[in-house]
């Protein structure tokens, strides 16, 4: 075996792992390893100087291998990958041992997670020695883009790609555009018209040669890679289109909760116990009315309907407490002799300009009772000396006592929740969902609007709930990335893919159908199979089945993860 | 046997299982220390030596895990390592392993939560059987000198 010269990199990460694992051992330990001639413990080795430190390394004492023990691979094997490039190495010389997300932060035993630290960094050792040199490989990019959902993300991710010059195909499952904000009167907390957002953007979408949209339509089938997908459309009753574009951006929206399904507060059987929806009706039409076609005098309105709450959602839908302030403003001003009631469980009014909002909602005198989180207040209907139609009771925290209020029509602050179709579209564009449904970005902090599926991005509510300026900062994001790549016109992407060693092959064509993604081509001639190393998207199943261990699966080969083993143990 | 600390090589798909260990760390959920991660890309490149290599090597059990059926990012590849897996059970009890050493579990991205538990469980149920004698053929051979 060649003899080869082994940098390793223990990451402090401030405290982060070091208050856990004895980092200054670990580094130790590595440097008995044969084949290491340095082992560092640092403290944030992502950081300049850190990896400066591993560029001067690999320059002064000619390093041809380099082990980062710290954080998850998933967070910055490309910071590192970097660092190796620009000192003339090939990056695929790195290997990464995962001490924090998988040790020092789930472990409490110094002693344990310091010996485990040690034998995962004495595996990537191991491997790294069997590392190859991977070359770069290039990709076309598609300037054309998907967008799947027509709501206000859908629409202005489409109108910043279009009007920079690019294709983009708009897809809606509806008969028109506008998602759920088509259905919203006045926002919060400027009281701005939805309909004019909204109906700014299908104007400028409609009118906009580049767009093309499909109504009463669903995507069908989206394969392919980066810069490279085939998107199949079918719009009801009409022929399938197939169309190439180089990216997808999710923009499927959420669903409101529906309390009728369990009748919740009785939702369903009470027609004056109405959701946020039905009441945004009402605003439209201008004719706020109970059942009895009467303006109501006192209207109560119910916070975090299936949200926070152990029944339905844990989460908080982050737009109904500035929405339900947004409705004492809009009875008040239609019905200026109502009484308006704010049952709330904590007044979340986070974003820019809600403090004030609140504060305004106050002044007009809309009266706030506060509810425990988990009780749900008790409708019941009003005697015949009362002036309301129903009598709610709550145990109001603001007051400490228990109170009945007068109410002609209950408003159901109803939260977000994971489209039924959510799984669907997962599957559809392969991205993962979290355990409420809602669509898993790449990095939450770090990484928010693209996925685990390269050249796929979601935004807006089917990532979680958000405000309207949160879903079109998002969309506008998502736009950024993608017209980022369509500006270099060719991509590099990973150099992991199989290929066949034509000499090994016996031509039995197991791994032909195995491939789900049809990457395997037979010459008949030459009784061969190999691999279209475009298709191939690396999942090493064709390397593991073929009987005559002629593939091999790069950055992944049976060599590698021996050695790893050894190493661990 | 009191004390016994288990080793147990664990391989997890990159897209669900390994992003579901990195999320009990990011979400701080402790779990026993015995368990030392392989990364692959999907469970459909775990190839059954990987486990036998992982035993002839000293571990005391393996763990396989990958997306939930369904849910893989290769599509289906959750499932060859599904139908592989009964396979190698087979195998074990016929070189008289516990085939309770080896275990197939489906963790999602979002499950950090169920990892931990999984690694526990696991930990507990080796711990239970005591450490795994897998000899080789020269390791049998100085023993009957």
């Amino acid at each position: 075996m060649e003899n080869h010269k082994i940098g390793v990199y223990v990451c402090n990460c401030g405290t982060n792992i070091n208050k856990v694992v004895d980092c200054d051992e670990v580094a130790g330990k590595a440097l008995e390893q044969p084949g290491v001639v340095c082992a560092k413990s640092y403290k944030y080795m992502c950081s300049n100087p850190g990896q400066e430190m591993i560029v001067k390394d690999i320059l002064e004492q000619g390093l041809d291998r380099v082990v980062v023990s710290a954080c998850s691979p998933r967070m910055h094997e490309t910071t590192f990958r970097k660092a190796l490039t620009k000192a003339g190495i090939n990056p695929y010389f790195l290997e990464m041992a995962n001490i924090r997300e998988q040790c020092s932060w789930v472990h409490t035993d110094h002693r344990a997670a310091t010996d485990k630290a040690t034998s995962l960094t004495k595996g990537a050792v191991r491997r790294v020695v069997h590392h190859e040199a991977l070359e770069k490989r290039f990709v076309d990019m598609c300037p054309a883009t998907l967008v799947i959902g027509g709501g206000i993300t859908g629409l202005s991710a489409a109108l910043e790609l279009a009007e920079a010059g690019n294709p983009v195909f708009l897809v809606e499952q509806s008969d028109h555009l506008g998602g759920n904000l088509a259905r919203v009167d006045l926002t919060a907390p400027y009281l701005d018209s939805a309909r004019e957002i909204i109906r700014e953007r299908i104007l400028r979408v409609q009118a906009n040669p580049n767009i093309t949209v499909y109504l009463d339509a669903k995507v069908t089938t989206v394969d392919g890679y980066v810069g490279n997908f085939k998107a199949e459309v079918q719009p009801k009753g009409e022929a399938s289109s197939t169309l190439d574009v180089g990216s997808v951006i999710v923009a499927t929206g959420y669903k409101p909760f529906d309390p009728s399904v369990t009748k919740v507060f009785g939702h369903g059987d009470n027609p004056n116990v109405i959701t946020s929806f039905e009441f945004e009706k009402m605003l439209r039409k201008g004719n706020i009315v109970t059942d009895k076609g009467k303006p109501p005098k006192y209207v109560t309105i119910i916070h975090c309907v299936g949200s926070r709450s152990e029944e339905y959602h844990p989460y908080c839908s982050r737009v109904c407490c500035m929405t339900a302030l947004k409705y004492g403003q809009e009875v008040k001003s239609a019905l200026p002799g109502a009484f308006v009631y704010d049952l709330y469980i904590d007044m979340h009014a986070f974003g820019k300009g809600c403090e004030d909002f609140y504060k305004q909602a106050s002044e007009i005198r809309t009266i706030f009772l506060m509810y425990q989180k988990n009780t749900k207040p008790d409708i019941r209907p009003a005697g015949p000396k009362d002036d309301c139609e129903m009598l709610l009771r709550v145990d109001d925290r603001l007051c400490g006592e228990e109170v009945d209020i007068p109410t002609d029509l209950v408003i159901l602050m109803v939260g977000m929740e994971a489209r039924e179709d959510s799984a669907e579209v997962a599957r559809l564009v392969n991205i993962s969902r979290d355990k409420d449904g809602w669509f898993i970005e790449s990095h939450p902090k770090l990484d928010p609007v693209a996925t685990t599926t390269e050249g796929v991005y979601i935004a807006g509510c089917c990532q979680s709930p958000k405000d309207i300026n949160e879903s079109v900062a998002q969309a506008r994001a998502a736009a950024a990335r993608i017209l980022g790549k369509i500006a270099k016109g060719r991509l590099e992407v990973d150099a992991v893919f199989a290929e066949v060693n034509q000499d090994d092959c016996s031509g039995c064509r197991i791994c032909n159908e195995l491939c789900p993604y049809s990457a395997i081509e037979f010459n008949e001639d030459l009784h061969r199979s190999s691999v279209i190393s475009a298709k191939c998207k690396a999942c090493g199943a064709c390397v593991t089945a073929c009987p005559s261990a002629a593939i091999k699966g790069r950055h992944f080969t049976d060599e590698q993860i021996f050695a790893q083993i050894e190493g661990v143990l | 046997m009191s004390g016994f600390e288990p080793k147990i090589v664990g391989f997890l798909c990159n897209w669900c299982s390994y992003t579901g260990a990195d999320l009990a760390g990011t979400s701080r959920i402790k779990y026993a220390s015995n368990l030392r991660v392989i990364r692959t890309m999907c469970t459909a490149r775990i190839d059954p030596t990987f486990v036998l290599k992982a035993l002839m090597e000293g571990a005391d059990g393996v763990l396989i895990c990958g997306c939930h059926p369904g849910d893989c990012h290769y599509v289906e590849g959750n499932y060859k390592a599904m139908r592989r897996f009964p396979l190698l059970k087979m195998l074990l009890d016929s070189y008289g392993i516990e085939n309770e050493r080896v275990q197939l579990e489906w963790v999602s991205a979002s499950e950090g939560r169920r990892f931990a538990e999984v690694v526990d469980n696991l930990t507990e149920q080796i711990k239970a059987l005591g450490p795994c004698r897998v000899r080789t053929a020269h390791e049998l051979d100085m023993a009957e000198r």
